[in-house]
């Protein structure tokens, strides 16, 4: 993956967490991840498409989600209850929405699609063929990791998707 | 969500499994769902951006998996290894990409993001404020369930 695209997002999460939730972040030791992502309580899913493409996941505890929306609502929420998994889905696309903006800034045009929500912890993510920049960011009682799996858009011109079905081989 | 989304996702469906893998499908009752999904063994998925924005889940159980893509590549597959896997993707991939082309002749220009594949049966996937159709498709291997949580873009 190119590198340059993950520092928009480190500082996407950190100015919005920041402003959201008053919890001051601090960045783990990044990490390429070339095996499959096996899911914690909670992962956010959104999909970039444009002149980058790919998928990044937002994955935390119950706790940290806990925390998070807590903070935000500015109410104890103690449930994972359809308002919270609501709530943590919006971070995940707020945080995307602000670093699509600094992509484009870059030259980077991207569209984010709408959030997905998996909860619960075991299952597995693969993201085929493209690698996975994890990066963590914690405080004294929150830790949350972004995974980056985003590469160039490749669809400059016919995309793969829309070739017509080669017949089946002879052989 | 819009129910004119629906047929070209079932039309490609059938036609790439038709051509791809040789099966006749067959389409089962749809239903429409508010809550979470629970997630089937494989699910595919690929989300769509322009003026039709969502998620497009494909939901099968292993030995269905197995079996397309033992297919696809002519060549039996009993692991779900990294070749089965990316094989699923890509069927995943193609029928979305083939529904696409058929939303934009109608008016509905989209692009689709690469392909993410989830295993296990142990999460739930929410679509959130997305209410899913479903529709299973039943072929003589298994059935392939395609929900499809899309809306009109507002932007």
């Amino acid at each position: 993956m190119n590198v340059k695209f993950l520092n928009p997002f480190v500082d996407a999460a950190y100015d919005i967490i920041k402003a959201e939730t008053g919890f001051e972040l601090q960045r783990g030791q990044l990490g390429l991840e070339k095996n499959a992502y096996v899911t914690e309580d909670l992962t956010v899913i959104i999909s970039l498409v444009g002149a980058v493409e790919g998928n990044v996941f937002y994955s935390m505890s119950k706790s940290t989600a806990l925390q998070l929306v807590s903070s935000i609502l500015g109410q104890e929420i103690n449930e994972m209850d359809p308002l919270m998994q609501s709530g943590i889905a919006e971070l995940g696309n707020v945080i995307t929405g602000n670093a699509s903006i600094k992509l484009a800034n870059s030259g980077y045009e991207s569209n984010i699609s709408p959030p997905t929500l998996l909860v619960g912890k075991g299952a597995t993510i693969y993201t085929l063929d493209i690698a996975r920049v994890v990066v963590p960011l914690f405080s004294e009682s929150l830790e949350l990791k972004i995974h980056l799996a985003l590469r160039e858009g490749i669809r400059k011109g016919a995309s793969a998707a829309s070739m017509a079905i080669p017949p089946a081989p002879k052989i | 969500m819009n129910v004119k989304f629906l047929n070209p996702f079932t039309e490609a469906a059938a036609k790439v499994l038709e051509a791809e893998c040789g099966l006749a499908v067959n389409k089962g009752q749809l239903s429409l769902q508010k809550s979470a999904l629970t997630a089937e063994e494989v699910t595919v998925l690929i989300s769509l951006v322009g003026q039709v924005e969502g998620i497009v889940l494909y939901g099968m159980n292993i030995p269905t998996a197995l079996a397309l893509v033992s297919r696809v590549m002519d060549q039996e597959f009993s692991e779900f290894d990294d070749l089965a896997k990316s094989g699923v993707a890509e069927l995943g991939n193609v029928i979305t990409g083939q529904a696409t082309i058929k939303l934009s002749q109608a008016g509905y220009e989209s692009q689709i993001s690469p392909p993410t594949l989830i295993e296990g049966k142990n999460v739930e996937i929410s679509t959130l404020d997305f209410q899913r159709i479903v529709v299973p498709l039943a072929t003589e291997v298994g059935t392939v369930t395609v929900h499809l949580g899309l809306r009109e873009s507002r932007s």
